[in-house]
């Protein structure tokens, strides 16, 4: 990490926050959710200062950690913000290029700059960050956890990974592969499949300690509140989706149309979808959890409830753990070309909708269901390589068919 | 004797002095006005008025382009122009000979339409004595602070206006109106223009206070229209009704042309017809007297300054300057009106959004130590897991 060339990426990166970016990157709706929002954090932040239970309304959804986190040890101003979200994405960064080495068992690699650079100047990750939506910090939470995972530290990867619950519950997918990662090895598999490594008994005291740590901090933000009203404006607005703000995921347009009476139908629909991932991925890729993580990760990405450019962001970052992957992907320039086409079509349909009013929503609609299909289509891609990988060269004659 | 004939000259001049200075309250003499209202009547029908309905569709037009909005507009036509089968030009009404702009357009709305434009609905207008089943576009819903503009075109004669060839409105009628109006406290200062024939004669018998009002022709005299269209076959406009517009065309929302100008421009060799004025019932100088006082909704603004110890916003203010300037502040400086309001009670702001948890947030201290706590709280606990090993 002494290198210079590391210590450039990074100087670049601080540079370029404080770079002057437009004011509209901040109310951007592809950078930010209404969850994630720089300034409904600000003004949840504002009124609780003024003494207004910032849960009162409906536009602060952020977590009360948060809230207690920036109205005290570290306040948000015009240069502390941009501070701390590149202290964000460098954390985050660090903690993928640890990750990448202890894949690789390798104490320092040729590699470790391209990972660092293609998590710090991947567009999808840098333009959230610029505009300070809080999916930044998500993004470093869940790498920290990884990381934390990866060496075996439980404890210290559950606390985080419980932090992070607290911001985003749909993470909660990943925890049944970060427990097993966490009693397994990050180390490499793929190409050699076998059943589960560690003690999967093992994990059931650890899923005890991670429920500890996400009470204690449900009491401490309980603290923060007075009232428990945060659970139904938090989490709450994952499963019930309160606010239809366009966004580039796939519920928000789904929902406007839906009428009340399906409403929690659908609702429910959605979210026991995102659940059924979990058991055929950590099955199928047993051993090699880390694996099992990454296409979660991708799940997220696609159906998340309301995602950012920073949710794909970080599956399109994690591919560079897995090179040995890449002689397998079987379309990777399509599935390049419609990510290229969807994040020039996602602006600009949003613009002639919102801004012109030349458009309408199924013009921006459109553009996520385009969106969608390349986080989709990289997502297959990745399963069928991780697959793929483990039967090696094939002799003439042969050819990989999918029973 | 003598002594007191001075008496009673410094009297007189002390009071013609203190006529100088109204009660109005923003500005040098400015209007005390806070919404604008326009009736704007056309008394004709049939083909060949085509000009009459060009007339009051130029005035809805200069009147919504400079910003009174359509909620506030009265429109009466017969209608029957830009339907016509005679009309060449379907759908459009035309208001110049070249037929460079449609008055007609798609988005215009007229509230009394053919049979409906009687007197006895115009009356009723004005003086709002309406059914219970007339529906709120169709009200003038004017207050004391309202500033009205009555446009009528049509033909005319001596005191009496033909309304739809059927009937007639005389100028007595209108004049006990408006005093209805006034005893209703349904105008702060009214503005009735007239084109017609004789159209003069009209006002001659107002007699309730702050009515400004302005016709096309004297007594015996006739208003005459300005040019044909050829291919469209009939009058276009009348003289009166095109010289004002073409005035106003050079009016825009921030303009401060007064009313004094606007008469200036009268020219009776141009207009073929001696236009009148008749200021005695208003009460301020003519030259004080804007002309979106009457035929524009400019918004009075007055930008506050911010509360006590919250920072100044620094985008918002600048965009509430950009678009402050095009309504035309009356910005206040020594007025104590602005003072009092300066000040908000910030405790009274707090009250009003509501009660239930926020008084558990309430109190200043007890927020932060809790705040505090819950931050440490995670700090302790994030230490704590850092010393387990595994």
């Amino acid at each position: 990490m002494d290198d210079p060339s590391l210590l450039a990426l990074v100087a670049v990166r601080v540079a370029l926050a404080f770079a002057p970016v437009p004011e509209t990157f901040k109310y951007d709706q592809q950078l930010s959710s209404p969850l994630t929002a720089y300034s409904r954090l600000r003004e949840g932040i504002y009124l609780f200062d003024h003494g207004v239970d910032p849960y009162s309304g409906g536009s602060f959804r952020h977590s009360p950690l948060l809230l207690s986190l920036f109205s005290t040890a570290l306040p948000l101003t015009r240069y502390t913000s941009p501070v701390l979200w590149t202290a964000a994405d460098v954390l985050a960064a660090w903690a993928l290029a640890r990750i990448w080495r202890l894949r690789t068992g390798a104490k320092y690699t040729k590699r470790d700059k391209q990972v660092i650079a293609l998590y710090l100047f991947n567009p999808y990750i840098l333009l959230p960050s610029l505009a300070l939506s809080t999916s930044s910090i998500e993004n470093s939470l869940t790498l920290l956890s990884l990381m934390f995972a990866s060496r075996g530290r439980a404890s210290a990867s559950l606390f985080v990974f419980a932090i992070l619950i607290h911001i985003s519950l749909p993470s909660l997918l990943l925890l049944v592969p970060i427990l097993l990662l966490s009693i397994s090895r990050p180390v490499s598999s793929l190409t050699v499949p076998h059943p589960f490594a560690g003690d999967p008994k093992g994990a059931l005291p650890l899923l005890g300690e991670f429920l500890g740590y996400t009470a204690l901090l449900s009491f401490a933000s309980t603290l923060v509140c007075g009232n428990w009203s945060w659970i139904e404006k938090t989490w709450g607005a994952f499963i019930t989706l309160p606010d239809l703000t366009p966004n580039p995921g796939l519920w928000w347009y789904f929902f406007t149309e839906m009428f009340d009476h399906f409403r929690p139908f659908f609702l429910l629909v959605f979210t026991v979808h995102l659940l059924i991932y979990i058991a055929p991925i950590c099955i199928k890729f047993q051993h090699d959890m880390l694996y099992a993580v990454f296409l979660l990760v991708g799940i997220l990405a696609v159906f998340k409830p309301y995602p950012t450019l920073s949710d794909p962001g970080l599956f399109i970052s994690m591919f560079s753990l897995f090179p040995e992957t890449y002689p397998y992907l079987r379309h990777p320039i399509v599935t390049g070309l419609i990510h290229l086409h969807a994040s020039l079509l996602l602006p600009l349909f949003n613009s002639l909708w919102l801004r012109q009013g030349t458009g309408n929503a199924n013009f921006f609609y459109a553009s996520t269901l385009v969106f969608g299909m390349g986080n989709g289509a990289a997502l297959l891609d990745a399963v069928w390589a991780g697959l793929r990988v483990a039967i090696g060269k094939l002799d003439d004659g042969y050819e990989v068919v999918q029973e | 004797m003598l002594a007191l004939r001075l008496i009673l000259l410094l009297c007189l001049t002390f009071l013609a002095g203190a006529r100088e200075e109204p009660i109005g309250s923003l500005g040098r003499q400015g209007s005390s006005h806070t919404n604008n209202w326009a009736v704007l009547v056309c008394a004709s029908r049939y083909w060949f008025n085509y000009r009459h309905m060009a007339n009051a569709l130029g005035m809805y037009r200069t009147v919504k382009r400079l910003g009174i909005p359509d909620s506030n507009i009265i429109l009466m036509l017969a209608d029957d122009a830009a339907c016509n089968p005679r009309n060449k030009f379907p759908g459009c009404v035309y208001a110049n000979p070249g037929r460079n702009l449609d008055l007609y357009g798609d988005n215009i709305e007229v509230d009394y339409r053919g049979n409906e434009v009687t007197v006895e609905n115009f009356l009723r207008v004005l003086t709002g004595r309406v059914e219970p089943s007339v529906p709120r576009s169709k009200r003038l819903l004017t207050d004391d602070r309202s500033n009205v503009f009555i446009f009528m075109t049509g033909h005319g004669g001596n005191e009496f206006l033909k309304f739809q060839d059927n009937e007639e409105i005389s100028a007595f009628d209108i004049a006990d109106a408006v005093a209805q109006m006034w005893e209703k406290k349904r105008y702060n200062e009214l503005f009735f223009m007239i084109d017609t024939c004789q159209a003069n004669t009209m006002y001659s018998k107002f007699y309730s206070p702050n009515v400004l009002a302005t016709g096309s022709s004297v007594i015996h005299e006739n208003s005459y229209s300005y040019e044909n269209d050829y291919d469209i076959g009939v009058a276009v406009i009348d003289s009166y009704t095109h010289y004002v517009l073409e005035f106003m065309e050079g009016i825009n929302k921030t303009s401060q042309t007064t009313m004094e100008d606007l008469f200036n421009t009268y020219d009776p060799v141009k207009i073929r017809s001696h236009p009148g004025v008749r200021s005695d019932l208003f009460e301020r100088d003519l030259r004080d007297t804007l002309v979106t006082d009457f035929f524009g909704g400019v918004a009075q603004v007055e930008v506050l300054p911010p509360l006590n110890g919250s920072p100044r916003p620094r985008v918002s203010f600048d965009e509430i300057m950009s678009e402050t300037a095009e309504f035309g502040v009356h910005q206040e400086k020594e007025s104590g009106l602005v003072a009092s309001v300066g000040d908000i009670n910030w405790h009274v702001f707090l009250a009003a959004l509501g009660e239930g948890p926020q008084s558990e947030v309430g109190r200043p201290f007890v927020r932060k130590a809790r705040t505090w706590a819950s931050t440490l709280a995670v700090l302790v606990m994030g230490c704590w897991v850092a010393t387990r090993r595994k």
